[in-house]
């Protein structure tokens, strides 16, 4: 074979040391030079933020410690390798890649041991062969530069490799969903299935569905996707997100409840499902979810404060105080120094040494945990916000749980799931439609606000409008729909009037706080594929 | 006392990490084989032997596990546009050291783009470990053809050696309700095969397999459809 590994530096994560041996010569064997061994999670995780990676061969078990898959979580999450690195992961068993399968985190290649020098050697020039050839478009990808990715897709599209074609179609179609493109990504998955069916193109039909917000018929379609294909764990996901949007929490937990009995070691699905039990009351299922997401956390970079809170408060809730109060201590031994779990813990503790009768603590963690919150501001995650505000009215802190309310409702007035969640966390405690007078107002000045913008906008007076909807964003802070507006004015303004470095610049810096906020990233797609190209044309004529 | 304990839904977990571990052994066995081969000039009968014994327990628990999990509904196939030849490629790279010990000379007859719908992974474990028996009862050639043949995609691995015994050649394969003929390395690889093939599925047509004797190089041609 003529590709040689002299040259790539390879990282070996195993913790056998014969298999390490075995790998090692045959590494050498293959001509390699550079090869690093780790024996454990942690040390790969060290070598890799060190130094730079073109190929990773790392074990699914590693005995005590993180295991395969927890090192690519990390790996990726932290960016300590990039687009160009191959990561294999290597198990024993040949159908682990389905029960692994988690969004966003599949290594470029399963291999089940034993292998050999051929079969390995193989597998490396494939995927480097690959890598070349969607190069451009990762990079592109990685630079965020949609349009740039989109293009170079299209191009290599009309090149005739048979081999990538499918592969590009698929990359295309997802270029597509990203940019709110949808007619065109259904367009590619409907001309894949005409030729096949294929699970990806059927899934991507029900993403789209979900996107345009025909929830009921995305949820149809991935029912029926999951029946013929029960290991598709994505599809598992999916489902649970379109049950949520319905507010139908308890197909969430059943949805999850079932993917979980597949594949139990997944900590962001356990995260789901306990959130969700915990909504429907099913305590039992989310103590027992929480102490998994707890267990799984502990090597997994995807593990948070809440997670300890969260099981904190499922103890208070079925009255176990001295577990609550214990697992507060070990989240603060986990996370010291860190404002968020200090919230979180203070917040709990008000509520558990108030049912113990401890009003003197009960008061000092509800003062601290509201001053941590004001200190936070809206830095603080709103579910947690939330929370501070549920306590202050069952202490009777009436004011200080107003003053948050008032702030969260301006900032969240477009997030209808977040209202549905306050208006829960009121009737819980017995103060229905408690802010719907509230709610109403904001959403009220939100219309005139848009409207007047609109109309300004229409007559052309770009920067009255633009005037105005500032002026909003000072009481609607992070307000979505404000952010998305004024760009769409301010790249209409582009469009019309002369180009300057000042519009670009501030372009770009709500482009970034939109992203912060959350703004749909196919709603933002489109914004940004528009402005993409004024900006080649803005080249073209300079 | 209760003598025959109710299932406690450990089985599943046990069984994998039981696999997991006899598949750890089985590795640690091969690389030393491999070692000891190394310092040792000459090749010797024994530990060639043994390799091609590891390779079958190997392929046998591969296909333990997969068909423990397809009966219990935790499998569906992972189906993927491939190139035919990188899934030829694989099953010949699991064989490469035995074909090369026993001085077999493989040779394939496929068109390099060709491409083909299917689990490859499965795919080409089914056709190693065909391959592997077949590498024990050829004599000198092996001959793996890609072709297509009435909407299927063929893959034949034919050789010089005796042929099926007539109980196979007697048996309907694709029943796979009907066992008599699963007995031995060569029957459970068959019968995998047959039940992998027939989860392939496209436009109202199943994979299946097909055995005889009609090889052009005289012996067994044992040849898989995929729709």
């Amino acid at each position: 074979m003529s590709f040689s590994l002299a040259g790539k530096s390879i990282l070996i994560v195993e913790d056998n040391p014969v298999f390490r041996r075995a790998m090692r010569d045959m590494l050498y064997s293959l001509q390699a030079v550079t090869v690093v061994e780790a024996d454990n999670g942690i040390a790969a995780i060290n070598a890799m933020s060190k130094s730079s990676f073109d190929i990773v061969l790392c074990d699914y078990n590693l005995g005590v410690g993180k295991n395969g898959q927890q090192v690519l979580e990390e790996a990726r999450y932290r960016s300590l390798i990039d687009y160009r690195c191959v990561f294999v992961l290597i198990s024993a068993e040949q159908t682990t890649s389905a029960v692994l399968g988690v969004m966003d985190s599949k290594p470029d290649e399963y291999l089940t041991k034993p292998f050999n020098a051929q079969q390995l050697m193989s597998r490396l020039t494939r995927n480097f062969a690959r890598k070349e050839f969607m190069a451009s478009i990762d990079k592109a990808l990685a630079g965020g530069d949609l349009s740039k990715a989109t293009q170079l897709c299209d191009a290599l599209l009309l090149s005739a490799d048979k081999k990538m074609h499918l592969h590009l179609l698929k990359m295309r179609a997802e270029l597509a969903i990203s940019a709110g493109d949808f007619d065109k990504a259904r367009q590619i998955y409907h001309e894949v299935l005409e030729h096949r069916e294929l699970p990806w193109a059927r899934l991507g039909l029900g993403v789209i569905d979900f996107q345009n917000n025909n929830i009921e018929e995305a949820i149809a379609g991935f029912q029926s996707l999951v029946a013929d294909n029960p290991m598709l764990m994505e599809c598992y996901d999916w489902l649970g997100k379109a049950y949520e949007a319905l507010d139908q929490y308890n197909d969430v937990e059943s949805v999850l409840q079932q993917a979980l009995q597949l594949s139990p070691q997944s900590i962001l699905r356990q995260k789901k499902l306990a959130e969700a039990a915990d909504k429907n009351g099913n305590l039992e299922t989310a103590e027992k979810a929480y102490k998994s997401v707890v267990k799984l956390g502990k090597h997994s970079v995807h593990r948070s404060c809440s997670d300890f809170s969260g099981l904190a408060k499922l103890y208070a809730k079925t009255n176990a105080a001295d577990n609550a109060l214990k697992t507060l201590e070990e989240m603060r031994k986990e996370y010291s120094n860190h404002p968020e779990a200090e919230l979180r813990a203070s917040t709990v503790e008000a509520d558990v040494y108030k049912t113990l009768g401890n009003e003197e603590l009960s008061q000092k963690a509800l003062l601290k945990a509201v001053e941590i919150c004001s200190r936070l501001g809206n830095k603080a995650p709103r579910d947690l916000q939330l929370e501070v505000v549920k306590t202050c009215f069952l202490s009777d802190e009436h004011d200080k749980a107003e003053e948050i309310l008032y702030d969260l409702i301006h900032a969240h007035i477009d997030d209808e799931q977040f209202l549905n969640d306050l208006r829960r966390m009121q009737s819980g405690i017995g103060m229905d439609n408690h802010s719907e007078i509230l709610i109403q107002k904001t959403k009220q000045a939100l219309i005139a606000t848009n409207n007047k913008g609109v109309a300004l906008y229409k007559q052309g007076k770009f920067s009255e409008a633009l005037e105005l909807f500032e002026q909003a964003i000072l009481t609607m802070p992070d307000n979505k729909t404000i952010i998305v507006n004024m760009l769409k004015i301010m790249i209409h303004d582009l469009k019309v009037n002369e180009f300057c470095e000042e519009k670009n610049q501030r372009i770009k810096a709500l482009i970034n706080k939109a992203k912060q906020i959350g703004v749909d990233q196919h709603k933002l797609g489109i914004l940004q594929m528009e402005y993409a190209k004024l900006r080649q044309s803005q080249t073209a004529k300079a | 006392m209760q003598t025959n304990p109710k299932s406690n839904g450990l089985f599943p977990t046990i069984l994998a990490s039981t696999v997991h571990d006899i598949k750890n052994s089985l590795g640690t066995l091969l690389e030393l084989v491999r070692q000891t081969a190394a310092k040792q000039d000459g090749q010797s009968a024994e530990l060639n032997q043994l390799e091609f014994e590891a390779a079958r327990i190997n392929h046998s628990l591969m296909q333990l596990l997969v068909m423990y999990k397809v009966d219990s509904q935790k499998f569906s196939l992972d189906i993927e546009e491939c190139p035919v030849i990188d899934i030829v490629d694989e099953a010949i790279h699991q064989q490469a050291r035995l074909a090369g010990l026993h001085n077999i000379d493989l040779q394939v007859d496929c068109v390099a783009d060709e491409m083909c719908y299917c689990d490859n992974a499965i795919i080409s474990n089914s056709l190693a470990a065909v391959l592997n028996n077949a590498l024990r009862y050829t004599h000198k050639t092996i001959l793996i053809v890609v072709a297509e043949e009435d909407g299927y995609l063929t893959i034949a691995i034919e050789d010089d050696g005796e042929g099926y015994p007539p109980h196979f050649l007697a048996a309907d394969l694709n029943d796979t309700a009907e066992l008599d003929w699963v007995s031995g390395n060569t029957g459970l690889g068959l019968y995998f095969v047959s039940v992998m093939a027939g989860l392939h599925k496209n436009a109202g047509k199943s994979g299946f397999v097909q055995i005889d004797n009609e090889s052009r190089l005289g012996g067994a041609r044992f040849k898989l459809f995929l729709p």
